[in-house]
């Protein structure tokens, strides 16, 4: 689920480089809270046992009122059979009765870390981040471990392995989720730093040696290259072969139609270019995708532009004409199209006005009286 | 790194666009290891759209169009572009003049391109060192500290405009008060290239406090 976050304004560091940082569309993985490094537990374990012998208890009564079958009774159906028999309207999905393992709705949590005659078990105890810096010795351990294989290897004269690992499709665990594995509170210096230890090890030319402990910290990206598909040309009467393309800016709708084997003429709502953006800018930002693949006088276009304002209409009618384009060009080419900013619609939107304040930011005059 | 500008409508994933045409012509092999990982990792990456100012023509420079974006007042691009142009156009005609009526080995130092004259003046207005308010013990010092490259840039823009809008006739055109203070700062001359100076020298005054600095 996309949705909106701001985090809140984090008091300034000394260094002048400190950001603000406020994401706008994030995804579910950085929105949790993390509940389980909030402190030493609040529930025994017995406690959380008990929670156990009941949901499964109460499993098997679900399965028999739903009249299946109790041993393979799946959370799917138990999801199912509670939405069937306490339908609710309610528009959070998490305010709606729900029948979850006692371990997804209480999470883990820290136990209580010094024995009976007060003395703390872990080494690091009193550092007060006890599993972060166990943690950034251990990885610096393999760290120096891996320089160590490394000088072996040079001092046998054999050759270093040099296997790229394809950062393409992995991405690093995020601070929340980093919280989660560790059970204790982060701050982002704290985290960038780890950071930079795991990208300095991935770096080493011999540290497939300790894949399995980086592949801890690394998560798969599912690679969404949307496999656009390109339509083929199309051909009118005269044989003139032409596509079509959508494209909008703002409030701005644009249809563009390209004719092959044509002068570089530009015609928009009936009317030529010149007269109807007399800006240079936005003429420029017509010819831009023609421009930028060489091909300015070799196509005609024919364009239909409604809404936004003069410079919006000429942005959605520069999508339109290079989603036209695409299927004129090969793959390649499409894909430096893509990397020059020419495929992506422009998600900028006016921003609203919100109560209390004259403008999106501007505040009213401040009045001492 | 890049700092994003406090909060925008792309995902911080978004990468940048690349405009210019050169750096999509280059053939596989000569591209060195990094250039070819950068390659791969922009393959999968989302870019964001170019925004209406940028574009692959041979005439948009992104100093011009910083430079315009600075001048412009209350979104009034058409303005700010034209006054821009008829700069660059006063420039070139001054330029040609002095070429005409020059003498035939002076001919080939006069400098007749706009552009290079623009970006030489910005290089020769940029200052080298800041200062900065440092508070210590209830009183506020003035404390010489590096400037980053945008911030020199932003400075040489900033004091070319000041200097134009105020310290000049009322009734020349602002596109003749900027020609003249460009073609000045581009022989080190003018009142620019003095406030650097000025700025200089008061850091190097203060040489004194510069250990207050942390950073």
């Amino acid at each position: 689920a996309v949705g909106r976050v701001l985090r809140l304004c984090r008091r300034w560091g000394a260094a002048p480089r400190a950001q603000m940082l406020r994401l706008i569309c994030t995804t579910t993985a950085v929105q949790k809270k993390n509940v389980g490094a909030s402190g030493p537990e609040k529930y025994t374990e017995a406690f959380i046992k008990k929670q156990i012998e009941e949901f499964n208890l109460g499993k098997r009564h679900l399965a028999n009122m739903m009249g299946e079958d109790p041993e393979t009774f799946t959370q799917e159906d138990i999801d199912r059979a509670i939405a069937y028999l306490f339908p609710s309207g309610l528009f959070d999905k998490q305010a709606r009765p729900m029948m979850k393992h006692p371990t997804e709705v209480f999470p883990e949590q820290r136990k209580i870390q010094w024995g009976e005659d007060g003395r703390p078990f872990h080494f690091l105890f009193y550092t007060g981040k006890q599993s972060y810096y166990s943690l950034m010795h251990e990885t610096y351990e393999k760290f120096l471990n891996v320089l160590k294989h490394q000088d072996q290897l040079v001092a046998e004269d054999l050759p270093l392995q040099k296997e790229k690992r394809n950062l393409a499709g992995s991405r690093w665990l995020t601070k929340i989720e980093l919280e989660e594995m560790l059970l204790e509170k982060l701050s982002d210096d704290d985290y960038s730093r780890f950071i930079q230890l795991l990208q300095k090890l991935v770096a080493l030319p011999c540290a497939d040696i300790e894949e399995n402990y980086i592949q801890k910290f690394s998560k798969k990206v599912p690679v969404q290259l949307q496999k656009v598909v390109i339509e083929p040309l199309k051909y009118n009467e005269q044989g003139v072969a032409f596509s079509t393309g959508e494209g909008k800016r703002k409030t701005a709708r644009a249809t563009a139609i390209v004719y092959d084997n044509g002068t570089g003429k530009i015609t928009v709502n009936g009317t030529d270019i010149l007269h109807y953006f007399p800006v240079l800018q936005d003429r420029e930002q017509l010819l831009f995708p023609f421009q930028f693949l060489g091909r300015i006088g070799k196509h005609d276009m024919v364009c239909t532009v409604s809404g936004g304002g003069r410079s919006a209409q000429a942005g959605a009618i520069r999508l339109a004409s290079a989603k036209a384009l695409r299927s004129f060009v090969t793959e390649k080419e499409m894909e430096f199209m893509r990397q020059a900013g020419l495929l992506t619609v422009d998600p900028r939107v006016k921003e609203r006005k919100k109560p209390g304040q004259e403008g999106p930011r501007r505040k009213f005059t401040w009045k001492k009286r | 790194r890049i700092m994003p500008v406090r909060w925008s409508r792309y995902n911080p994933s978004y990468l940048e666009p690349e405009v210019k045409k050169e750096s999509y012509q280059k053939p596989l092999e000569e591209l060195t290891e990094e250039e070819r990982e950068q390659m791969e990792l922009k393959a999968v990456q989302p870019i964001k759209a170019a925004p209406p100012t940028l574009s692959s023509s041979v005439f948009s420079d992104p100093m011009i169009s910083k430079f315009t974006n600075m001048m412009m007042k209350s979104g009034n691009k058409v303005l700010a572009r034209s006054l821009m142009s008829q700069t660059l156009e006063a420039i070139k005609r001054k330029q040609l003049e002095k070429y005409h009526k020059a003498p035939e080995n002076e001919k080939e130092t006069i400098e007749c391109n706009p552009y290079v004259i623009f970006h030489q003046a910005l290089k020769n207005c940029q200052p080298i060192i800041g200062l900065s308010n440092i508070t210590k013990g209830g009183k506020t010092y003035q404390v010489p500290v590096p400037l980053t490259d945008n911030r020199k840039r932003f400075l040489a823009m900033k004091w070319l405009i000041t200097e134009c809008r105020e310290n000049k006739h009322r009734r020349t055109m602002m596109a003749e008060k900027l020609c003249q203070e460009l073609l000045l700062a581009f022989n080190n001359e003018g009142p620019v290239i003095k406030r650097k100076h000025v700025l200089h020298k008061m850091a190097e005054a203060n040489r004194a406090y510069a250990h207050f600095r942390w950073w």
